[in-house]
């Protein structure tokens, strides 16, 4: 059974004696039921306990660590241990943590360091300049430029000095002395000056370049045995440093959820909101726990949280709605529509058996790497499964005809089995049908979304307000309707009547308004544009492959395989954007526009884990 | 052999109307959706909650383009 609305939530107030606030505290996070409304009375509101702010501080100090030790998908188990075990060793996992850290940091720099140094040499490379020689003489120096030595040999008002030619740069060497003569033609005869690295290395760039690497691959030694050892404390502590993380977070929670509660000197109130169905077991369990001490009364108003009441495969489509917006409390909860018709809109459009399943694929890739959108990804799922049997129905695998007489399996593979099964149509050769059906869907939805509209209406406000802000719509397009297929004497008196009520039901907004219902319908076509196109880029794909093919040859095949495979794999992750998106659309824009509100505010019982 | 407009039945003038009815509509739509999609991202930056309503208004301007669509079918002769 799908239910339409929202689940019917009540309002209820929890009051009892301070002693029992803690026991309440703890079976109603264990219940996780009440979502807690904040007081704001004229009674003071309740203290956090006293242990709400070493813990906070203890997680902070938990959490920073954890980002810091290094992931691995099988750590990701929690491990039990104590507050007090972690608590105990904990300075000393922090600091060795640290200290790890920051000898990976040293020596990652130290490495640039050097690699910087080795491109120094590197432009040296081929000369015979001993650097580290020259530097430790008293009377000579160096200077490393990308020179052109001729010019400078014209500039230059000295001839104390040789050059060194490497690959790249060349090596001067020079007397102290000379030192300014030096400098000033550099400054017009090279492109650049090189600096020179403070601790110049002894022996030939080649040699140098040698010792460097040595250097580079003992820091890179070092550098791997402190990662093996932060590896090693990572899997002695994250697992239990997670436990506690759990933990902590739980004890946190209940510490300050004081501090929504209404208090007294010796008493406290707490408001909350629990589903109808459940208030008895709450009212139970809560009693019970307190043995008898607290009272549990029902209250009346405010703005209820939504809790989505939806079974089975709908459930998963509830989060494509709150993406959109939460629904009111006392309005239609969409998700159902939204599992009738955008599978069914995403599969028209793709309408390709091979495409559903890549799309399928894709999509539990997703569902099992990204945890926090599985039931996004669950409903696409279920758009793939339409894909596929759209696909089915216009014979269509990656843009080949797959069924019918002009099945490639059976013109190229002697299948002729295939040829035999019968297919909807072909979308390449029929398209006035997708047109059409394009069409019709979008009269379909758009009046969906009137009725439902209606039924919102008539829910709050009765019947005529029902009839004169959506029911005047749908009248004017009977209006239409009429004109175009009897004549304007039957047409037009009715969307006259259609008109004014809408003038009172809406007033001249909705008068404004009457152009975009043309627009709304118009927007369907979106669905014969993609699916044609998506038709068409899978063709164009198999047509530059077959082309490769055609050429033969081992190359022309491998050419062919790997234009069909890339072409397809992009074909696959465009058509998942155009479908999901202009899927999606038609659901937002254009028939949500005619009933959605909502605005409502999510249903986040105290307790709940991942609740933020 | 007769080739492109001539092939599919089509006078040249209703061709390259059609042409013209698509390829301004999905500039002015891109245009749109430029201008939208900058200020959109920058909304989801302060609050991801927003998607929804960015994601709607980034793809209003998909009407003009649906227009062209409907235009270039008209003046060739589509429907």
């Amino acid at each position: 059974m799908v239910k339409i609305k929202p689940a019917e939530m009540t309002k209820i107030s929890i009051t009892g004696p301070k002693s029992q606030l803690e026991t309440t505290i703890d079976t109603l996070h264990d219940l996780n039921l009440l979502h807690i409304e904040d007081y704001d009375g004229e009674l003071e509101t309740g203290e956090p306990r006293d242990e709400a702010e070493g813990l906070s501080e203890l997680l902070v100090d938990i959490r920073s660590v954890l980002s810091k030790l290094p992931e691995k998908e099988n750590r990701r188990e929690k491990q039990q241990a104590s507050v007090e075990e972690v608590q105990e060793s904990f300075e000393e996992v922090r600091s060795s943590v640290d200290r790890l850290k920051s000898e990976i940091e040293i020596s990652k720099r130290r490495i640039k360091e050097l690699e910087e140094e080795k491109d120094f040499y590197k432009a040296l490379k081929g000369s015979e300049a001993d650097l580290g020689k020259v530097r430790s003489t008293r009377s000579l120096d160096v200077a490393v430029a990308d020179l052109k030595i001729d010019r400078f040999r014209e500039k230059v008002d000295t001839d104390r000095y040789d050059i060194f030619k490497g690959r790249k740069a060349s090596a001067i060497v020079f007397e102290k002395e000379v030192s300014q003569e030096v400098t000033s033609a550099l400054q017009e005869a090279s492109n650049e000056v090189h600096s020179i690295p403070s601790d110049l290395r002894e022996g030939v760039p080649s040699e140098a370049l040698r010792s460097i690497e040595s250097d580079v691959q003992d820091v890179r030694d070092d550098r791997e045995e402190t990662e093996e050892e932060l590896e090693g404390l990572a899997d002695e502590w994250a697992g239990k440093l997670r436990f506690v993380e759990g933990f902590l977070t739980e004890r946190i929670e209940k510490a300050e959820a004081p501090l929504n509660f209404a208090t007294t000197e010796r008493a406290f109130i707490a408001e909350g909101w629990v589903p109808s169905d459940k208030y008895d077991t709450l009212e139970e369990e809560v009693a019970n726990a307190a043995e008898g001490k607290v009272h549990i009364q029902k209250e009346d108003g405010g703005e209820a949280p939504v809790k989505h009441d939806n079974r089975g495969p709908v459930q998963s489509f509830e989060s494509l709605t709150d993406l959109m917006a939460v629904p009111k409390y006392n309005e239609i909860d969409p998700s159902a529509i939204i599992f009738l018709t955008f599978p069914l809109f995403f599969g028209f459009m793709i309408g390709d058996f091979g495409y559903g399943l890549t799309t399928l694929l894709v999509f539990y890739a997703g569902y099992r790497m990204f945890e926090g959108a599985q039931d996004i990804f669950k409903s696409l799922m279920w758009a793939s499964f339409a894909t596929m049997a759209f696909g089915l129905a216009f014979g269509d695998a990656f843009g080949y005809v797959i069924f019918g007489e002009n099945s490639v399996l059976a013109t190229q593979f002697g299948l002729e089995i295939f040829a035999q099964i019968p297919m909807l149509f072909h979308r390449a050769t029929h398209l006035g049908q997708v047109f059409t059906v394009s069409a019709l869907i979008g009269l379909v939805h758009v009046n969906g979304g009137y009725l439902i509209g209606a039924y919102n209406e008539y829910s709050k406000h009765g019947l005529k307000e029902a009839f004169l802000e959506k029911g005047s719509w749908i009248l004017l397009e009977v209006g239409v309707a009429l004109w175009y297929f009897v004549g304007m004497t039957a047409g037009l008196p009715v969307m006259l009547i259609a008109v004014v009520a809408l003038y009172v039901g809406e007033g001249v907004e909705g008068i404004v308004e009457i152009p975009s219902l043309m627009s709304n319908i118009l927007s369907y076509f979106r669905i014969f544009g993609v699916s044609v196109a998506a038709v068409a880029l899978a063709a164009v794909v198999n047509g530059i492959a077959s082309t490769a093919f055609a050429t033969g040859g081992l190359l022309g095949i491998a050419m062919g395989t790997a234009i069909l495979v890339i072409g397809h794999v992009f074909n696959t992750f465009i058509k998942i954007m155009e479908g999901f998106l202009q899927g999606i659309r038609l659901h937002y824009v254009e028939m949500f526009g005619k009933f959605y509100e909502g605005g409502g505010k999510k249903y986040a019982p105290f307790g709940a884990r991942d609740a933020s | 052999m007769a080739t492109g407009a001539e092939a599919a039945g089509i006078g040249a003038y209703p061709a390259i109307s059609a042409a013209v009815a698509i390829a301004v509509t999905a500039l002015a739509t891109a245009w749109a959706q430029a201008k939208i999609g900058a200020a959109g991202v920058g909304a989801l930056a302060e609050d991801d909650g927003l998607f929804g309503n960015v994601l709607i208004l980034t793809v209003i301007p998909e009407t003009m383009v649906i227009f062209g669509l409907v235009v270039a079918l008209v003046v060739t002769g589509f429907i």
